[in-house]
């Protein structure tokens, strides 16, 4: 189920992508990528499923370009001219935050080194400090804060900048069902305000239907993409229709299809 | 709570150890002239602070804190620097640790001939190992960095000095501190033994230890030798409240990978 909209703008291509760690047991199976493609479209939302130790977090730093691939190509978009265009947010969220800096601190320290107005500062944080309800953790420290207040935390720093492509890695692991809607509301609504492209890695179908406009499933070594599906539906999508039952179940066969 | 338990554990030992103090001197199973009685030692102290220990005690305490800003100055800038720059540490470090195990009192005759008998001497002879304990500890822990955190400093397009201010200086701080603690009893260490050793008409803490033992006088020996100790004691417990105010921030458990 491919897209035939090729007049869209690629956003970042990975083409015949071979990648192995270095140090690993010796073994057939030792190449974890091999001759891996995947397009990903300007102002897509799409998630990156997969079940745990199938390679999502090495594929979402491959593409944000923390890891280099043995061979292939990892295009980006000419778009992308600064190093902030393109952020990857770590599965630990200690790992995408200050923890010296306070709450305020650490959505505010982006914007002021990425040179923004003051005003223009001010409001786009205390927008990000309401969207994600943190304001009245302002000045906490990272260390302070619960598993679910410190996600929303990292999640709204790199967001902050208004970063052209965004991959999070397993960006709602720690929250619970009433905060992660919020969220996910949230996301989908400044992707489409600031026009971003949006990776979201996840193992969780709920948290793939939430948000995705395409569902990529890969699986293990060397890890292919058994299922490329497209939904059309609308936000915010409701989980008790069945048009997401649907869709519900063409991903979960998806699955299924990838593992027998 | 904890610490209410620990420090009044402590108290009791210390307690214990003077009782213990008085009992052996109040039954005359050691000689006066090596363990004379704790009255004695408080007997003295007043007297003898009055006489020059206050002002020896100041300047002291002067030296060693000079070393120690001689040594965080530079010492914390450039490893600093060197663990961002590993390619240079790798060139330097060998020599680094060949400087570090010379022991730096046998240095001492060069530091008089290249700074002269008086304070500079002094203060740059207990920075020198300060200096070099602070800058290894200082390296490493940038070293140690998060990777991660790197990675989203590096978005940010920062120039060498806002990520060593802004980044590298907290990710190494808690191995900063471990190394001002070394170099706080190094500094203390080298000071005194110096005072004791350079000049007669010097002045400082070791030097009145060294003056009441040449004269004999056992009492005060011992009251500016637990001065000294408590000089230690007072240090080390600044260093340790500054390290709780300057890491409160630390997170329990560092996630990482």
């Amino acid at each position: 189920m491919n897209t035939p909209a090729a007049s869209t703008a690629t956003a970042l291509q990975l083409e015949n992508v071979d990648f192995s760690y270095a140090v690993r047991s010796e073994g057939a199976n030792s190449q974890l990528y091999q001759g891996f493609s995947l397009r990903i479209e300007h102002g897509s939302i799409v998630t990156i499923m997969g079940a745990s130790g199938s390679g999502k977090s090495t594929l979402g730093r491959i593409m944000a370009g923390i890891l280099t691939p043995q061979k292939g190509d990892v295009r980006r978009s000419s778009d992308f001219t600064q190093p902030s265009h393109l952020v990857y947010a770590d599965q630990h969220p200690m790992n995408d935050v200050f923890p010296w800096q306070t709450v305020l601190q650490n959505v505010r320290y982006p914007l002021e080194k990425l040179n923004w107005e003051s005003s223009q500062r001010r409001e786009r944080i205390c927008y990000l400090m309401t969207l994600f309800r943190l304001s009245a953790l302002a000045n906490a420290y990272p260390a302070q804060l619960s598993g679910g207040e410190l996600q929303r935390l990292a999640l709204s720093r790199c967001l902050s900048w208004k970063p052209k492509l965004v991959i999070l890695d397993e960006p709602f692991s720690a929250l619970d069902g009433k905060i992660k809607a919020e969220i996910t509301s949230a996301l989908h609504e400044l992707a489409l305000k600031d026009r971003m492209t949006l990776v979201l890695i996840t193992h969780n179908v709920a948290d793939a239907l939430a948000l995705g406009m395409r569902c990529v499933v890969i699986a293990r070594r060397p890890v292919r993409v058994i299922s490329d599906l497209e939904f059309q539906t609308g936000f915010p999508r409701d989980d008790s229709s069945p048009n997401y039952d649907a869709m519900r179940q063409s991903l979960v066969n998806g699955i299924r299809d990838g593992f027998v | 709570m904890d610490s209410f338990k620990r420090n009044s554990r402590a108290l009791l030992f210390f307690a214990g150890l003077l009782a213990a103090w008085a009992a052996v001197t109040a039954l005359r199973l050691i000689d006066p002239i090596v363990l004379p009685s704790p009255w004695s030692v408080a007997r003295a102290a007043p007297g003898m602070l009055r006489e020059r220990l206050l002002a020896d005690i100041g300047l002291t305490l002067g030296r060693v804190l000079a070393a120690l800003a001689v040594a965080c100055v530079i010492g914390i800038p450039a490893g600093l620097f060197l663990g961002y720059r590993k390619r240079t540490y790798e060139v330097l470090e060998g020599p680094l640790h060949a400087l570090r195990s010379i022991p730096a009192s046998a240095l001492f005759p060069l530091f008089l001939i290249v700074a002269g008998v008086g304070e500079t001497s002094i203060v740059a002879l207990a920075a020198y190992p300060s200096l070099l304990v602070i800058l290894v500890n200082t390296v490493s822990g940038a070293a140690l960095a998060n990777k991660r955190r790197l990675y989203q400093a590096r978005l940010l397009n920062l120039t060498t000095l806002q990520m060593v201010s802004d980044v590298l200086f907290y990710e190494a701080l808690p191995n900063i501190f471990d190394g001002i603690r070394t170099a706080v009893s190094y500094s203390l260490l080298l000071v005194v033994a110096v005072e004791m050793f350079i000049g007669l008409g010097e002045r400082g803490l070791g030097r009145g230890i060294y003056l009441y033992q040449s004269a004999y006088r056992i009492p005060e020996t011992y009251g500016a030798i637990i001065i000294a100790g408590m000089i230690g004691i007072l240090l080390n417990w600044a260093v340790t409240k500054a390290q709780e105010h300057m890491l409160r921030w630390v997170p329990n458990v560092h996630e990482e990978e």
